[in-house]
């Protein structure tokens, strides 16, 4: 059985969760390791502070922004935007999970800290409906700009599970009342 | 080798050799052999529609539009290069512009935001022409189906003459496809009805560009 | 970063209803909004959007000055490598701003990832990066085995290595053709599909489908190496150096080509950090960053192969580093090939599997840079949450960063050297 790699041994993967409780102290929360990924969960309102830190603090240096995705846990829970970052000093994926109100869906954005988060953003704009402030370019970027869901989201249920989701309206073409015919006239040349 | 023909007025018909024959088969049309070739009568030219004769030359180089939608679109190309070779079948030309094609080949996943532009293209492209849909997202959504953003089948935005299934069709697939569409343009040469005459078809809806 | 001032900032959509919406447009002076207009609506005539500016950006695209116009590329275009549309800002035939509009292939494949079993996610990724087929499954694949706590046995993982490899060669390949095509050559493309239809063949020998393979598996691979692949693959090695030498040759030094590649989309080691461009596109700019060095997966960590990188940043340099990258996986297939072990290539998995409840992630180095997939489990049989990092999506949103003070022209060629796959742009 091959294994991946001898991931993260466990005196660096020590390091890294030393250095991270020594740093950020009492806003860690759930901090945890699996085979090539160390995991800790902060409140949403921090999370500048925290990216800023790891960012650019010299021990740390988590320079690349790996990917941003966000994580509905259902109606009566909470979202979660899930950040993970890269560093040449530690030999695991760093994740760090913001916490995000499900009834007002705000937190602040990266892309002072990293441009490239913009994409990511609208992105979750579009499929989760999180607002990102300070977002310069907060449109919907997959859905047209007249589409009124959130698809990723957990109470958005595909068409065919169930007639009464959001989405068994979504696919226009199944509506023919709303299609407009006005120009054909009678149908003869 | 030279056909060693009579100079004098012989009367024997020289290309069907057979008089009783050449009489059934040109009197009809008024028309008799000529003794030193040729035919010569009452009319010099086949009767036919011009329509029959345009179709048939348009079934031997119908010229697809450069569009491609997805994947499909990447097998679509690999049927115009060297190794399949579309060109054998009059069709090369891959045009960049709607108003110089006479095929669409939807190949690829149309989605809701792209339905729109697409009929915009097919609406440009001028009569006759035809359309085919390349791939099983494109013929009833395939393995799409059940999305919230996928048009299941493009039959439901524009008419469709031959249905490529395969996801992705090989390159054989789609010029056995061309084929059909060539028997088909021929069958039915001179009957085209216009995309009109078809019945009425969606131009915009929600989810469309803005 | 400036924030937006709440006084005049424009509320965001989620809170724009439609009276909201009416009573801004009444404001600014503009007609009310048409809910389903018969014409296809998309830009007045002087190509400003017919509704309010939804954010700071948008406004600063499509509010003109004295001599600048909108140009609009697409969504049909024939070399938009898909259906994308830019909209290009200009002023005389120089490119000012760039703003690209997605979505014309959004599927919405994360959404029936989640409502599929694990088993047939693996065919729902196949049509994301049409180009590099066995690596969207790849990424997948290790993360549900790292959810369901299994490994998959040495030689599928070699295999998998192999297959990846070989996708990766056809797809930089591919890539060499498509920048060429898009300055107007036409036949190294046609080359290109010749070097890319047999490495298909070899792909359809080994897994049955030309494209879309769904020859990954959780826990291994489907089917294990036979006759038919083999014999193809040696005959392929025999030649495959020269022809890529021969493609090679038709353009690298190709004055036309050189002209409109060097110097042009320069690109810094910081900025493609910032804006997360990843893969060849990184290492040309510089920065040795290969998710196969930096976070080994699969087997990587036993082939010998280093990091190649490039000084100068810009089309030319991407293009190299892509031809350097095909050298170095024909290598790394030679490695694979020498120390392919024998034994199974499947373990023992039942078809639906339910992992234990827990997160995922797990990262490749696809032919355009990181491909990832954040994978959760909440013990069901389908994961709770799929999310896909797809690396062509995160690097277009280097085009309004390289475009400006270049030519309408060149728009495109800076766009290919990108080589955006718009399958995977849009999911
Ligand atoms: S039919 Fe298959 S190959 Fe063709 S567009 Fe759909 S998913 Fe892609």
């Amino acid at each position: 059985m091959g294994r991946r790699r001898a991931l993260s041994t466990p005196a660096l993967a020590g390091s890294l969760v030393r250095l991270l409780t020594e740093r950020f102290g009492s806003d860690l929360r759930d901090l945890g390791t699996d085979e090539d990924t160390v995991e800790f969960t902060i409140d949403g309102a921090r999370n500048i502070e925290v990216l800023t830190a790891l960012r650019d603090d010299p021990d740390l240096d988590f320079f690349m922004l790996a990917d941003e995705a966000a994580v509905d846990y259902g109606l009566d829970a909470h979202f979660e935007v899930v950040y993970h970052l890269f560093s040449w000093k530690h030999p695991a994926w760093l994740r760090v999970r913001a916490r995000v109100d499900r009834s007002d869906p705000r937190i602040e954005t990266i892309t002072h800290l990293w441009e490239g988060a913009s994409f990511h953003e609208r992105e979750m704009y579009d499929m989760m409906g999180i607002v990102f402030t300070g977002n310069r370019d907060l449109r919907r970027i997959y859905m047209s700009p007249d589409y009124r869901s959130f698809p990723q989201r957990r109470d958005f249920v595909l068409p065919d599970d169930a007639a009464d989701s959001p989405a068994a309206g979504v696919n226009p073409l199944e509506r023919p009342e709303t299609w407009d015919l006005s120009r054909f006239g009678d149908g003869s040349r | 080798m030279a056909v060693d023909r009579p100079t004098s007025d012989a009367s024997a018909p020289i290309i069907i050799g057979d008089q009783a024959r050449a009489d059934e088969l040109l009197s009809p049309f008024g028309m008799e052999e000529h003794p030193q070739g040729g035919f010569h009568g009452l009319l010099e030219v086949i009767p036919t529609k011009a329509d029959y004769v345009l179709d048939l030359i348009r079934a031997n180089s119908l010229w697809p539009l450069l569009s491609g939608l997805s994947c499909c679109a990447i097998e679509m190309m690999s049927t115009a290069t060297s190794v399949n070779d579309i060109d054998r079948f009059g069709m090369f030309p891959f045009r960049a512009s709607p108003r110089q094609a006479d095929v669409l080949i939807v190949a690829g996943t149309l989605t809701t935001k792209m339905a729109g532009p697409l009929v915009r293209l097919w609406e440009q492209m001028p009569e006759p022409k035809w359309c085919v849909a390349m791939g099983t997202c494109t013929t009833s959504g395939g393995r799409f189906k059940r999305s919230y953003s996928v048009v299941q089948g493009v039959d439901r935005v524009m008419p469709v003459d031959v249905y490529v299934p395969g996801c992705p069709p090989r390159p054989e697939g789609l010029i056995y496809g061309m084929m059909k569409l060539h028997e088909l343009v021929k069958q039915r040469r001179g009957e085209w009805r216009t995309y009109v005459d078809r019945g009425p078809q969606r131009t915009h809806w929600e989810g469309d560009v803005r | 970063m400036t924030k937006l001032d709440p006084e005049t900032r424009i509320p965001d959509p989620i809170e724009l209803d439609a009276i909201e919406e009416a009573r801004l447009r009444a404001a600014a002076g503009l007609a009310p909004i048409r809910s389903s207009t018969p014409e296809y609506a998309g830009f007045d005539q002087v190509g400003i959007p017919d509704r309010p500016p939804q954010t700071e950006r948008e406004r600063e695209v499509y509010s003109l000055e004295e001599g600048e116009m909108l140009i609009n590329m697409g969504p049909q275009h024939p070399s938009t490598h898909g259906v994308m549309r830019l909209v290009v800002k200009v002023r005389g035939e120089i490119v000012v701003d760039i703003d690209p509009v997605l979505g014309y292939l959004h599927r919405g494949i994360e959404k029936l990832c989640e409502n599929a079993t694990y088993t047939t996610v693996l065919t729902y990724v196949d049509p994301m990066d049409y180009l590099a087929t066995m690596h969207n499954e790849h990424a997948p694949a290790i993360a549900f085995e790292k959810l369901y706590g299994i490994r998959p046995p040495k030689r599928a993982e070699y295999i998998r290595a192999l297959v990846v490899e070989l996708e990766r060669v056809s797809s930089h390949g591919l890539m060499m053709g498509f920048l060429a095509l898009d300055m107007g050559g036409l036949t190294p493309i046609l080359y290109a599909f010749i070097n890319r239809d047999e490495i298909v063949d070899m792909q359809s020998a080994i897994s049955g489908q030309r494209m879309l393979f769904n020859f990954f598996r959780v826990g291994g691979v489907n089917f294990d190496t036979n006759d038919e692949f083999l014999s193809r693959l040696g005959t392929w090695r025999g030649h495959v150096l020269k022809n890529i030498e021969m493609n090679e040759r038709m353009i690298t030094d190709n004055e036309i080509f050189r002209a409109r590649t060097i110097n042009m989309g320069t690109l810094s080691g910081a900025d493609a950090i910032s804006l997360g461009v990843t893969g060849p596109n990184l290492r040309a700019s510089g920065v040795p960053f290969d998710v196969r060095k930096a976070h080994p997966y699969s087997i990587y960590h036993e082939l010998e192969f280093d990091v190649i990188t490039q000084q100068s940043g810009d089309s030319y340099a991407r293009y190299l580093q892509r031809i350097a990258e095909i050298k170095q996986s024909i290598h790394l297939i030679d490695q694979i090939m020498d120390k392919m072990p024998h034994g199974p290539v499947q373990a023992q998995v039942p078809g639906i599997i339910r992992p234990k409840p827990g997160r995922a992630y797990a990262a490749i180095e696809s032919p355009r840079g990181l491909y990832s997939v954040y994978s959760i489990s909440d013990g069901g049989p389908n994961p709770y949450r799929f999310r896909m990092r797809d690396p062509s999506f995160i690097s277009l949103q280097a085009m309004p960063k390289l475009m400006p003070g270049r030519l309408v022209a060149d728009t495109m060629a800076i766009m290919a050297s990108l080589d955006p796959v718009m399958g995977g742009v849009d999911k």
